[in-house]
């Protein structure tokens, strides 16, 4: 998975609920369960309780226990039964602590994804404003 | 490039627009979280100025001068609250919601996202249009002031 990629997948929106089965786990959030915990290309996050990661009665991963062991902000409307999983806190601590800018890709009005690290090598200004 | 969800605000702790990031060629950031015009258009509410704010740019982009030292920069931003974090979040369904036609669903999170985040204007002027309200009306000028008894938080550097 390349940077730009990881940058997508750092704002997930999943249907259905809170749980999802481990198969879905890579898509949802780029992240994928394996006997040694949950990892990401060669990084793995250890689990120590698999259990706990998983819906009370059955086999389903429960989303919101996921987000937090990766460190991920997560909320469920529990109406639409949708959960929000936001991006790694580590990355904008790394921004606020170590000034490192994170990379992200977005649409541009064609769109196609441009992400801050396609211009690396380049000074960069960051302009963030609404139309409103 | 167009940020539907958000997710910029969230990486860089921004709560308000404009906002402005100087980055270098080797992505580190040298001006955190900037308030900073491109335009002098909303310069009688503002009373900032866009013309020296970019002679700022230009002397970093033509000659190194920066506005901050990197000690200084590491203090200039506080991090988002977790009820700042979780209102992104909500945001970020609300908006969905909405592009899917359930209006009720939109405002309920919208709802539950300003109540989190009331005086950031990422969350609860963003979301003004989307609830069917003014962002340069009633409800804006409202928020400005409750903004303003708040101490008028921002994550950064306010515009000077």
């Amino acid at each position: 998975m390349s940077d730009s990629q990881n940058a997508q997948s750092m704002c997930a929106l999943i249907a259905g609920g809170p749980f999802i089965d481990a198969n879905q786990l890579p898509e949802a959030l780029g992240w994928e369960l394996k006997p040694q915990g949950l990892c990401q290309d060669d990084v793995c996050v250890p689990v120590a309780d698999v259990a706990a990661l998983k819906e009370d009665s059955g086999d389903r991963l429960d989303v919101l226990a996921v987000a937090a062991t990766l460190d991920r902000p997560a909320v469920h409307d529990d109406v639409a039964n949708i959960v929000a999983v936001g991006a790694p806190r580590a990355s904008r601590r790394q921004a606020i602590n170590d000034l490192v800018a994170p990379d992200f890709a977005l649409p541009d009005l064609a769109g196609s994804l441009v992400a801050l690290n396609d211009f690396r090598g380049k000074k960069k200004l960051l302009v963030a404003f609404s139309s409103w | 490039m167009i940020d539907a969800e958000h997710l910029v605000t969230e990486l860089y702790a921004i709560s308000n627009v404009p906002t402005v990031i100087w980055i270098d060629e080797n992505n580190q950031i040298i001006q955190p979280n900037w308030t900073a015009f491109g335009t002098d258009t909303f310069v009688e509410f503002t009373g900032v100025e866009s013309g020296p704010q970019k002679d700022l740019i230009r002397r970093w982009v033509t000659n190194g001068d920066v506005m901050m030292t990197a000690d200084a920069a590491t203090d200039a931003v506080h991090d988002l609250s977790p009820e700042e974090e979780q209102a992104r979040l909500y945001f970020r369904i609300g908006a969905h919601l909405r592009r899917a036609g359930d209006e009720p669903g939109a405002e309920r999170n919208f709802a539950m996202a300003v109540e989190l985040a009331p005086y950031d204007w990422t969350v609860r002027r963003a979301a003004m249009p989307l609830r069917g309200a003014d962002p340069f009306g009633e409800e804006f000028f409202t928020m400005y002031g409750e903004w303003q008894e708040a101490g008028s938080p921002y994550h950064g550097v306010p515009s000077r």
